[in-house]
């Protein structure tokens, strides 16, 4: 799942809407190396053949199977190892990827023409028989404890027509499934060689389709590729990639500065202005449909109270947490979506800055001095500052908050879906699909992993509904409806939309910062 | 053997000495008074005045002496307030050590036998044990926190008190005097308690000044490292830590703690200095 990326905050966010971001985006990103240099031809010693990346997200929880995963670290690197039958890029719209073209057959058959004389790394060919045996890894037994298997229930198997034809048959109607098909899960994965090495040396050792193989991963550290000459699609123009996983923001700068990576992550807010004016480093920033939330676990007192959680809501100035902290690189949500999200209603009013009215509620709610747990990742400054400033709102209010720094990845894997994260945590969430239904159902029905105990019957009434049409005017109702709901019951406190600010070298050509976090390498060069 | 006494004369004529005083009462005199000398709430975030330059600056908005914080914290509050945390954990830390390893070293000095040899090997053994790492694996197991951290810093300090009083132990148990008191039928508890301890303690009491001084630094040291104390609270360290992001455009925001970490540890280790020539008959003139 692609969106799900839980990327526990982390970044300086954003997000202006689509047209600012690609403004931005377009001003600030060269244009793409002229065709004269590119390093397969004459004249390539322009180029050096390395390119160094900074992750901030870290490692992606040890493995590179593309069902084993949920987190945007493993999309931002594998999205150049792996390719999905269709395939979103960086300008967030659908192209073909190893599938040619699709169509609906019927109301319930999908049916896909796969790309012909495509190689797995290993030389293993790909054809439909790649594609079934991918959605039966994925829906079958060895996928029951995929995180990515939820987003794919609506499929109920896939059929193999002939060599380069596959029927997809759904269970129901699925309105976001060719987005999806371009998501984690959905990636063709290699039948032979994992069946002949198995799963365990797959996850540290994958093969895919995509313009860069795995040469060497080591676990917490860094993964090394090397461009796959036999691409179907455009060859990458850089031999080798390190990508070093650096989450400390002050460890990750400082190796920028030193030359040591070439395109970084996540530059710090307090850093932004300094790179800006020296013209050995480019910043780069771009809107995406990443959001962040403060969220509750509703079943521990006192947030288990409405008008807690209500208070909480009016305590907090998160424009002027954007404003400062965030070095005004976010914009302010309603729901937990960004505003280029389908099913997000831009006429429903985030919560208004009134701490009177706060303290008014606690004080009715009998919650005056109540001591609450406030979980975040330890990592990023940003996540510790909101997380300070929100302490030093709640007081006001007559809330003591107690810090808990931790681990991000202790967070998102273990501590959330254990309901130990205190009353309540800083949650970033990807929201990829482009379409509230992923984020809504994964974080507000009930039994899902980082939905610690809301539940409310409404609110699932009501994804029933937006799941089961492909009219879209009828799915909008349903989530205008949904997120007026959510407002009122309020599992969390949606808090801005991001904006991802990259760095890298002036020497860095071709490299557009992806909105999604999923890089594409392809076309990057790093001059000498 | 004669009892050696400090001389307050000698304190005010020696000038590092009285730097070392003044220092360690200045940082003494917030810890007590943080409540009446801070001019703001250290808690109280004014996030419009973040990382606001120092009051001589012309930009600043706010004239906060020292500036403010990342979330628009007054700077000179926060350290005023982070005293307590350092001396806290400094000298209950410490404390803990002493109590613990004279206890230890007596026993092992003046008994011998089984009792010396189980004390001193497992002195041996904690030596051995890196102590970064020890306090990682017990603050991931039990998470960090600010009694663990006294707690932690207590329990591992124990053994140079053990090892340095058992030393001295093993000579003073031999002098006449010690022999005198046993052959009169002095119980052995009480010749420990009224004739050794009284001339150990002046070693004791000169180790112990050192050690307030490292763990000070070791405290500062680990919640930089992020497993000190919650960071709500104003600690010297975790301000530190907070600051080093910012150290290219907002100087004052690291280097101020940083400051009140160096003068109040050279504060304790010069007046500890004087102590041990004080005390040292060896050293006297």
């Amino acid at each position: 799942m692609f969106n799900r990326g839980i990327r526990m905050l982390g970044v300086a966010a954003v997000a202006m809407s689509l047209i600012v971001s690609g403004c931005s985006g377009n001003t600030s990103t060269p244009a793409p190396a002229s065709s004269g240099a590119t390093p397969s031809q004459p004249g390539a010693a322009a180029y050096k053949d390395k390119l160094v990346i900074g992750s901030a997200l870290g490692d992606p929880q040890g493995s590179w199977d593309p069902i084993d995963t949920f987190v945007v670290a493993w999309g931002m690197v594998a999205s150049n190892i792996f390719d999905g039958l269709v395939d979103r890029g960086t300008d967030l719209k659908i192209k073909p990827g190893l599938a040619t073209e699709w169509k609906y057959t019927d109301d319930k058959t999908l049916e896909f023409k796969l790309r012909q004389g495509v190689k797995f790394h290993n030389g293993e060919p790909f054809n439909a028989d790649s594609v079934v045996f991918t959605f039966d890894r994925l829906l079958g037994p060895e996928g029951e404890k995929s995180p990515q298997r939820s987003n794919y229930t609506s499929i109920d198997k896939v059929v193999k027509v002939d060599d380069y034809t596959v029927d997809f048959k759904l269970k129901e109607t699925d309105p976001v499934l060719i987005t999806k098909l371009a998501g984690y899960g959905g990636m063709i994965v290699p039948p032979k060689y994992i069946k002949e090495v198995g799963d365990a040396a797959f996850d540290v050792k994958p093969v895919g389709t995509g313009p860069y193989k795995v040469t060497a991963y080591t676990k917490d550290s860094q993964v090394v590729l090397e461009a796959y000459p036999d691409y179907w699609g455009e060859k990458a123009k850089t031999k080798n990639v390190v990508v070093r996983f650096i989450p400390e923001d002050a460890t990750r700068i400082a190796e920028f500065q030193t030359g040591a990576i070439d395109i970084m992550q996540t530059v710090p807010v307090a850093q932004v202005k300094s790179l800006e004016s020296d013209t050995n480093y480019k910043v780069i920033k771009v809107g995406g449909p990443g959001a962040t939330a403060l969220r509750f676990d509703v079943s521990k007192a006192p947030v288990d109270k409405l008008e807690v959680r209500q208070a909480i809501a009016y305590a907090i100035d998160t424009q002027t947490i954007i404003d400062t902290i965030l070095g005004g690189n976010a914009k302010r949500i309603s729901s937990f979506q960004g505003d280029i999200s389908f099913g997000n209603n831009p006429s429903q009013q985030p919560f208004a800055y009134d701490p009177a009215k706060a303290k008014d509620l606690i004080t009715k709610a009998g919650a005056t001095g109540a001591k609450l747990d406030l979980f975040f990742s330890s990592k990023s400054t940003a996540s510790k500052e909101i997380g300070q400033a929100i302490a030093s709102y709640l007081k006001a209010v007559g809330l003591e908050v107690v810090l808990n720094p931790v681990d991000p990845q202790a967070l998102s894997s273990q501590l959330i879906p254990q309901a130990k994260a205190g009353q309540m945590h800083l949650f970033g969430w990807g929201g990829w699909t482009l379409d509230f239904d992923n984020t809504a159902f994964l974080l507000y029905t009930k039994g899902q992993m980082w939905n610690p105990s809301f539940n409310d019957p409404k609110t699932n009434e009501l994804l029933v509904k937006e799941r089961g049409t492909n009219d879209q005017k009828v799915r909008e109702q349903a989530f205008q409806e949904l997120t007026a709901r959510l407002r009122e019951t309020m599992p969390d406190v949606p808090l801005y939309q991001s904006m991802a600010v990259w760095g890298t070298s002036a020497k860095v050509d071709g490299f557009t910062a992806p909105p999604d976090d999923r890089m594409r390498l392809s076309s990057v060069v790093v001059g000498k | 053997m004669t009892r050696k006494r400090i001389s307050l004369k000698r304190l005010v004529t020696n000038v590092p000495a009285l730097i070392g005083l003044l220092l360690v009462l200045l940082a003494v005199g917030s810890a007590v008074f943080a409540a009446h000398l801070a001019p703001h709430d250290p808690v109280a975030a004014e996030l419009r005045l973040r990382l606001d330059p120092p009051g001589w600056d012309p930009a600043s908005k706010a004239k906060y002496l020292l500036g403010a914080d990342a979330v628009g914290r007054d700077m000179l509050t926060r350290i005023i307030y982070g005293s307590r945390i350092s001396l806290m954990i400094g000298i209950a830390s410490t404390a803990i050590s002493m109590v613990l390893g004279v206890t230890l070293g007596l026993l092992s000095g003046y008994f011998g036998g089984w009792i010396e040899s189980i004390v001193m090997r497992v002195a041996d053994v904690q030596l051995a044990f890196p102590f970064i790492l020890l306090a990682l694996v017990i603050m991931a197991i039990f998470g960090g926190g600010l009694t663990k951290l006294i707690l932690i810093l207590g329990l591992t300090g124990w053994v140079s008190y053990a090892r340095l009083v058992r030393s001295q132990v093993l000579s003073v148990r031999e002098l006449d005097f010690v022999q005198a008191a046993r052959s009169l039928g002095a119980k052995d508890l009480g010749i420990i308690w009224r004739h050794i301890l009284p001339n150990v303690i002046s070693s004791v009491i000169v180790l112990s000044t050192l050690q307030v001084a490292t763990n000070i630094l070791t405290e500062a040291g680990l919640t930089f490292l992020g497993l000190g104390v919650d960071p709500s609270i104003p600690s010297w360290g975790g301000m530190l830590a907070d600051g080093r992001n910012y150290i290219t455009n907002a100087w004052w925001v690291a280097t101020f703690p940083g400051f009140a970490i160096m003068l109040t540890v050279l504060g304790v280790n010069l007046l500890g200095d004087w102590l041990r020539d004080e005390l040292d008959p060896q050293l006297r003139v």
